[in-house]
């Protein structure tokens, strides 16, 4: 096996970038990966020992419970951790079987970028496979970036042709998808080229794959964006109460005039701290204890939000379900947003995505594991009316089901009307 | 100058050249913002307890819910389930962490489980599998609905599977294959009657992150984390620390050797590796260049197959 290209894993300001895979076993994918842990350093020697003797099976090391291990398949998201001297990153490493749809979604939404893995030898003639289409239709659904690695290139000769080809096709795909920031790199796993080193093509003078990971950029977080700050809970002391959260779009500081709850009741932000230290500004995904000039009448599942906010009580979102139980039009749901949990009934479907053809079949009448829907859902208290592509952090809605407790969907909100 | 960690196929590498400076901020900051929304994401229930056994990612765990809650006092209480065979400077810590945190520290130990017969220990004598009995019927006589624990997914393969909010049903079972989706920091918190929830604050850190957040944190640690001198003997490329519970059987073996802890459990399975970091720095300088994974080094408990971990968890280990 070939030694760490890090062997010192560390920077001085390193960022921290969350990723997905997607792709099957046949794609490479678990090589790949296993190339990553191997080639940054991260793997520890007791790890690689117990691939056991064959060294070229990189795949076996994403191997992870024993369960799997004896049916031969992955059947749940793992999570895989590298650095190197720019950056650390976190993998989240979706199966390509069964309830693929299921994990790739619950994977995408613990992702900033998805990386989608393809065999080059395996697309003749710029042809992509249904799964390819169906990964690429899942990141453009929850908005995810796209990285492309194609993969097996020391198959084909690293052929440049062939590269273009499914950069091209790649490229009408998103398109159609209005996938925005796609970008293929021609590695080959097995050999490392292209991976975390340079190698295979002369013709190629761009990126490795580390190298593109590491340039992105995640979901906008958009800092100029209307505040969101969804309210977990509230701490008292002797003299004074706490509202606490994590904001979730736009930043919050102090003097700031916001409004609270769906009755927009106006308040002024008196004090804004993070770790209990006082800031003169919190940005999207810092935790917070805030101040109000005031004593307000707020708790878990309010909102502080910028004035301008609007409440609905009625949405259509794109809808994942990932429940063995079908939806049963009969029965009512939970639906969380922020930290607000409140009833909500499907009341229409308005069609179902086909991620493999892109095409919208209207009329149906059910939604079983692994589908994904347009639907309009009515709730029993206002939500916000935030749409996903602009504010993912209060767009992002998850169904549970008060009599099981499992989760049963994951939605985007579309239009909120 | 001392090798970090000698082996026999890696080249050597200097501790003293690792950047340990600092790291950081913009990702410890994300990690702490992060784990800071799981401990609030707790306030709800209401008999949650944190498992602080003195170790380092406990010390962690509670620094954050400490800070999570701050002006008020977290709404947790701390559970140790002692194993019988801990390092006693470990003990001591607890008591005084526990004591100065001002959460009330409950400690059950798995000596009592084996008097009641619900524990029966195998034939290695090792307390580490049987702390997940004594753990559930401590769950269920203080009837805790959520224990916050301390564990990572980069440990160890099982973990890597595990949710931030991992449910447990009435035997306290871990359903790998039954898990809930878990989308975006949409937790569902949702429990039936008698069943709890694991709660995993640190998922997403490694053991890097953990020392760094230690350096920047200025948090205190037990003394066996740092640099001493210690009586080991050699075995199976591990050092064994020679105790009153783990004597050796040939005082001929026995070697003085500078060593710290990378994890500390059970006295009877966890072993020290040589070194001479002093200090949290140091020891980030170390972990940096580590080529042998933390539980790798020092565990016994996770060699005995690839799935021990998995084993223990589904039994109601955390």
């Amino acid at each position: 096996m070939d030694g760490a290209i890090f062997p010192l894993r560390a920077g001085a300001e390193t960022r921290q970038i969350r990723f997905m895979t997607a792709g099957s076993v046949d794609d490479g994918k678990s090589t790949l990966i296993g190339r990553l842990l191997l080639d940054s350093g991260v793997l520890m020697r007791d790890q690689a020992d117990s691939i056991g003797d064959d060294a070229e099976d990189l795949a076996a090391l994403t191997d992870g419970l024993e369960a799997e291990r004896a049916q031969g398949i992955t059947i749940d998201v793992a999570y895989r951790y590298f650095e190197t001297p720019h950056a650390s990153f976190i993998i989240a490493d979706a199966p390509g079987h069964e309830q693929y749809t299921r994990n790739m979604v619950t994977a995408a939404s613990a992702s900033d970028v998805a990386v989608i893995v393809i065999d080059a030898s395996r697309v003749e003639g710029g042809v992509l496979k249904r799964q390819t289409r169906r990964h690429a239709a899942i990141a453009a659904l929850m908005g995810l970036d796209v990285i492309v690695a194609v993969n097996k290139m020391d198959l084909v000769d690293w052929s440049r042709e062939r590269f273009e080809d499914i950069e091209t096709a790649f490229a009408d795909l998103a398109g159609t998808l209005k996938l925005s920031g796609v970008t293929c790199v021609p590695v080959s796993a097995r050999r490392g080229d292209n991976v975390v080193r340079r190698g295979g093509a002369e013709w190629w003078d761009g990126p490795t794959l580390v190298e593109l990971i590491e340039q992105s950029q995640g979901p906008a977080t958009r800092h100029d964006a209307p505040l969101r700050l969804p309210i977990q809970a509230v701490l008292r002391d002797v003299t004074s109460r706490f509202y606490v959260g994590r904001v979730e779009a736009g930043s919050i500081r102090p003097g700031e005039s916001v409004v609270l709850g769906p009755h927009a009741y106006p308040a002024t932000v008196a004090s804004v701290r993070v770790g209990g230290r006082a800031v003169s500004r919190a940005e999207a995904g810092t935790s917070v204890a805030i101040e109000f000039d005031d004593e307000r009448d707020v708790t878990r599942g309010d909102v502080v939000a910028a004035p301008g906010v609007r409440y609905v009580r009625s949405v259509v979102a794109d809808l994942c379900w990932l429940d063995e139980t079908p939806w049963s039009r009969s029965r009512r749901y939970v639906l969380r947003q922020g930290t607000l949990e409140t009833q909500v009934l499907i009341e229409e479907i308005n069609f179902v995505h086909d991620v493999e053809d892109f095409s919208r079949r209207a009329g149906a009448s059910s939604l079983s594991l692994n589908d994904i829907a347009s639907v309009r859902l009515v709730t029993r208290d206002p939500i916000l009316a935030d749409v996903f592509s602009e504010s993912p952090g209060t767009g992002a809605i998850a169904l549970f089901d008060p009599q099981t407790n499992q989760t049963c969907a994951a939605g985007m909100i579309r239009e909120a009307t | 100058m001392r090798l970090a960690y000698k082996s026999d196929d890696d080249a050597p590498v200097s501790a003293e050249r690792a950047p340990v400076s600092a790291r950081a901020s913009a990702r410890l900051e994300r990690l702490e913002s992060e784990s800071v929304y799981i401990l609030r994401e707790l306030a709800g229930f209401e008999r949650p307890a944190l498992l602080f056994s003195g170790g380092k990612d406990s010390a962690v765990l509670l620094h954050l819910a400490l800070k999570a809650f701050a002006p008020q006092r977290a709404p947790f209480k701390l559970l140790h389930i002692d194993t019988g065979h801990n390092f006693p400077e470990v003990l001591a810590f607890r008591d005084a962490r526990a004591k100065q945190s001002g959460l009330q520290l409950i400690v059950r130990d798995v000596e009592d489980s084996i008097r009641r017969g619900s524990v029966r220990l195998g034939p290695d004598g090792s307390r580490n599998a049987a702390q997940a009995v004594t753990l559930l019927e401590a769950q269920q006589e203080f009837e805790f609905d959520a224990l916050i624990g301390g564990a990572r997914r980069d440990e160890e393969r099982a973990r890597a599977k595990e949710r931030v909010f991992s449910h447990r049903d009435a035997f306290g079972a871990w359903r790998p294959r039954a898990q809930r989706p878990e989308l975006w920091g949409l937790f569902n918190r949702h429990i039936g009657a008698g069943e709890h929830m694991r709660v995993f604050p640190l998922s997403n850190w490694t053991e890097a992150d953990v020392w760094a957040y230690i350096i920047q944190e200025q948090i205190e640690l037990p003394s066996l984390y740092y640099a001493h001198e210690r009586d080991v003997v050699r075995r199976d490329g591990f050092l064994f620390p020679v105790t009153t519970l783990t004597p050796a059987a040939d005082d001929r073996a026995i070697e003085r050797v500078v060593v710290r802890f990378r994890t500390v459990g059970d006295i009877t399975c966890t072993c020290p590796v040589e070194s001479d970091a002093g200090n949290a720095e140091q020891v980030l300088a170390e972990t940096l260049i580590a080529t042998v994974s933390e539980r790798g080094a020092t565990r016994m408990d996770d060699r005995a197959n690839s799935a021990a971990m998995e084993r223990r968890k589904v039994e109601g280990y955390f």
